[in-house]
């Protein structure tokens, strides 16, 4: 019977071993991540972390960005551009050649149709657009072959095509093959429907097909015409599980693991096989106090805005409790953005943060503070109730899940909310438009989300978009970061930084700052 | 023998069912409907993001029907339903229906799996246990069936992964097939086990069974405590009965007893409490599909939970309410069939 049982063991244990020892397939790049927050993968809808990701290497721009030098554009699609008499319009002369993974030639009405759809369909990215002043009923007299391999881009919005280059490198302007999306559109909607879960682009890669909650499986699109990507495939895996992600890149089964704890990343450390890296991201994390709360009187007076800068435990959190992950970055332009504030004037130091209270007579003050009920926000809120008690202040967490914690700061109705903030595209007036105007006018920037009335700074930062000197440019941002790092009810404390961990054969995967800029085109292992 | 009912009767039995079923699934709808609209969680931001101008909010809410009223809404769903249309899911963009054709047989494999494991699992300790109460096996018995309650299963879905899968390279790793048959899959009934024997493609085959085999384990341990304990219970008393001492007293063997009378009279529990347990396991496990990257019903409930995804939720509750009520009748059908006293 003992025998039995043992020789049946030793039988299965045969049947299985030699099965899981498989690696990743050669060639393919598999990524353990996340990916259920996949709405859809249309360039002119997609504004999801995992999406805008693998956007990047579905389809391209006009012009992009240097992956090694963000704040520099390079030609993709567009081989030149020369701004018009005006200073309102781009004439773009298309790259020669190019065609889609289709293999359907670029056409200067694909740029025309990309454009101009991205706007009609008004999906979640479709504001970036809007900045240019390309609303549904006016894109099309503002967008016009020139040629036959030019395409003229006008714009109403009072920006400067330095600007207006900046948009149009945004994943939202991605350029779609009209003939295919148009091939597959139902019921008048543009291949919005087919384009959720397939690709027409020009991109290193195309979609081969999509599991929601699987994987998303990108095939090489050898024409694409920045150069075929050196891998034969890119399996974007779902895992939710971070210890899950992590036992698989460390047996192998992954080459890359996204979003690992700060435990985890510590036992990886140094261990044979993988490499942990550190990514600078252009998320900044900030406290806002809302001003147009009438609840607790507190919020209005900038004596606690003052006391509360000299309250965060901003090394405690960079350097102990989120270690790696977090640096610590006081103004709202992230560090590596054009016209970025390096210097941190505040510390922590209750002392002085007590003497400002005292000053301005406020004691026994106690604030609700709305936050993400997951790591890390909250745990950088607790460390913030901690730091805040050292000079009085009581902060009550309302821990949340994120839509309702944004459907509350959207409908001001919060007292304080502790977030992070991502820039849409790599300009400085997308967080500057966000912080630094309020014009009452029904846009919700967060200036407005927090009652903040500034009807100067806000004429300043209109001013500083219009702007077409980039070094007076520069400076505008920098002096409106610096009024609202001194005088505002913002405390913008720390950047975020992502680890991933890869296989050691992992060579050649670049991540810039902004959430879109992931490249797996030179990746090889 | 059982009872011979007239067509007529059997027509109205039947009929009875129907009703009884369409009205349970509508007050499931209903309710599931309500509680998705409790939740303080707004849907069009979930779809939109936090960043989008409130033109583009607006036309989304629009697009997701949340500008009609709750009344309104819950009928245009039920009308599209009785159609045939689930309606599209807000969190993946896709057809509720197609999103559970992938989600289900994922789900509905590693149940099977799991049940049929923990169904014979439980009925064997419970044998053991039952033959000697007090001694060693029904000790050992217990001990089991307490550790598979009591220990968390996303904590031995881990520990599992780090013994079987890390350490000792018996189990493949989280996911249902390994990357490469990403490629190669045969597109079938997404039972993987039952496509690649269909495909003859016997390395598929061991590829999903290298996969299933561990969070099956995992979930049939669980299965199998409950089992083992109301099947303890059950034997124990038929036992104790005066046929199984007169069997004893015509000097019939102890595992004869057993198999020849005891577990036909058991049959029925045994049935209701497989049923039970297999529509529970249906409900899609949460904790060991996450663990495991299961991409199965209770993960994709679960996230369109978090989305507050109505179409998503109301179509995945109604397969799970489907399966409890069809268990349900097929449970009191077979028990009937095997227990006269129940007729």
């Amino acid at each position: 019977m003992k025998r039995t049982v043992l020789t049946t063991l030793l039988a299965l244990a045969t049947l299985a071993s030699p099965l899981s020892l498989a690696a990743t397939p050669p060639n393919t790049l598999v990524v353990a991540q996340a990916i259920d927050d996949i709405i859809s993968l249309d360039p002119a809808e997609g504004y999801e972390l995992t999406s805008v990701q693998a956007l990047n290497s579905l389809y391209q721009r006009l012009v992009q960005p240097d992956p090694a030098h963000p704040a520099t554009l390079r030609p993709a699609l567009a081989s030149r551009w020369q701004p018009t008499a005006d200073g309102r319009g781009l004439l773009f002369t298309l790259r020669h050649g190019a065609r889609f993974a289709s293999q359907n030639p670029l056409r200067p009405e694909d740029v025309v149709f990309s454009l101009s759809r991205a706007v009609k369909l008004n999906k979640a990215p479709a504001f970036i657009l809007n900045e240019l002043g390309w609303k549904a009923d006016n894109v099309d007299s503002y967008l016009r072959k020139a040629g036959a391999d030019q395409v003229e881009v006008r714009w109403p919005a009072k920006v400067g095509p330095a600007f207006a280059l900046s948009i149009l490198s945004s994943p939202v302007a991605s350029i779609v093959d009209q003939k295919t999306a148009l091939a597959n559109a139902q019921g008048g909607d543009e291949g919005n429907t087919w384009l959720k879960t397939h690709s027409a682009g020009s991109g290193p890669f195309k979609i081969r097909s999509y599991q929601p909650h699987e994987a998303l499986v990108l095939d090489a699109n050898p024409t694409s015409p920045g150069g075929a990507p050196k891998l034969r495939a890119v399996i974007l895996k779902n895992v939710a599980d971070a210890a899950s992600r992590r036992l698989l890149i460390e047996q192998g089964d992954a080459d890359i693991a996204r979003d690992l704890g700060v435990d985890q990343i510590a036992s990886l450390q140094g261990k044979p096989g993988v490499r942990v890296q550190s990514i600078p991201s252009a998320a900044i994390d900030y406290l806002a106090f809302n001003i147009a709360n009438n609840d607790n009187p507190a919020l209005k007076n900038p004596a606690l805005w003052q006391a509360a800068r000299w309250l965060v435990d901003y090394q405690g959190v960079a350097n102990k409790l989120l270690k790696g992950q977090f640096l610590v970055h006081q103004s709202f332009l992230p560090q590596g953005f054009p016209a970025a504030l390096d210097d941190n004037p505040y510390k922590y130091d209750p002392t002085r943060a007590r003497a400002i209270l005292a000053k301005a007579g406020l004691k026994n003050v106690t604030i609700k503070v709305d936050v993400f009920n997951q790591p890390p926000f909250l745990n950088i809120a607790q460390s913030l109730q901690a730091s805040f008690a050292a000079a009085g202040i009581r902060l009550e967490l309302v821990p949340a899940v994120g839509s309702q914690v944004y459907a509350k700061v959207r409908a001001r109705q919060q007292q304080a909310v502790f977030l992070s903030w991502t820039p849409d595209y790599f300009d400085p007036h997308t967080n500057a438009s966000a912080f630094a105007i309020n014009r009452d006018d029904g846009v919700k920037t967060l200036a407005w989300r927090s009652g903040w009335t500034i009807p100067a700074l806000s004429d300043k930062t209109d001013a500083a978009v219009a702007e077409v000197n980039p070094a007076r440019r520069a400076r505008l941002y920098q002096e409106i970061q610096r009024e609202v790092q001194r005088n505002s009810p913002f405390v913008v404390a720390f950047q975020a930084r992502e680890q991933l961990v890869l296989r050691s054969n992992v060579k050649g995967y670049v991540q810039g700052l902004n959430a879109d800029m992931v490249y797996f085109d030179k990746v090889v292992k | 023998m059982i009872r011979r009912f007239p067509p007529c009767q059997r027509a109205r039995r039947a009929a009875g069912a129907l009703a009884s079923l369409l009205l349970t699934l509508f007050g499931l709808l209903l309710f599931t409907f309500l509680l998705a609209h409790l939740a303080p969680i707004d849907p069009a931001l979930q779809v939109v993001g936090d960043h989008a101008s409130e033109a583009s909010y607006a036309a989304a809410r629009h697009g997701l029907g949340l500008d009609q009223s709750l009344p309104r809404q819950f009928v245009h769903y039920v009308w599209r339903l009785m159609h045939g249309d689930l309606g599209i899911s807000r969190s993946t963009g896709q057809p509720v229906a197609s999103d559970l054709l992938q989600a289900f047989p994922a789900t509905l494999e590693l149940a099977t799996v799991a049940m049929l494991g923990g169904g014979l699992g439980g009925l064997g300790l419970a044998l053991l246990a039952a033959r000697h109460p007090g001694g060693w096996s029904d000790r050992l018995a217990r001990v089991i069936a307490i550790f598979g309650y009591s220990v968390p299963i996303f904590w031995l879905g881990l520990i599992g992964l780090l013994l079987f899968y890390a350490r000792w390279h018996w189990a493949a790793g989280p996911g249902r097939v390994d990357d490469i048959f990403l490629y190669t899959r045969p597109a079938g009934s997404g039972l993987l086990l039952f496509d690649s024997l269909r495909a003859g493609d016997g390395e598929l085959l061991r590829n999903v069974i290298a996969h299933l085999w561990l969070p099956a384990t995992v979930l049939a341990l669980n299965s199998l405590a409950g089992v083992a304990r109301v099947m303890r219970a059950a034997l124990l008393e038929e036992l104790h009965k005066e046929y199984v001492t007169g069997a004893r007293a015509r000097g019939s063997g102890e595992w004869r007893i057993v198999c020849r009378h005891v577990l036909p009279n058991t049959a029925g529990m045994l049935v209701t409490v497989l049923a039970l347990s297999y529509a529970s396991l249906l409900e899609g496990a949460v904790l060991t599909e996450t663990v495991f990257a299961w991409p199965g019903i209770g993960r994709y409930l679960t996230t369109a939970l978090f989305a507050a995804d109505t179409p998503a939720i109301l179509g995945a509750t109604l397969v799970i309410g489907l399966c409890f009520v069809l268990l349900n009748m097929l449970a009191d059908v077979l028990a009937r069939l095997l227990d006269p006293r129940t007729r």
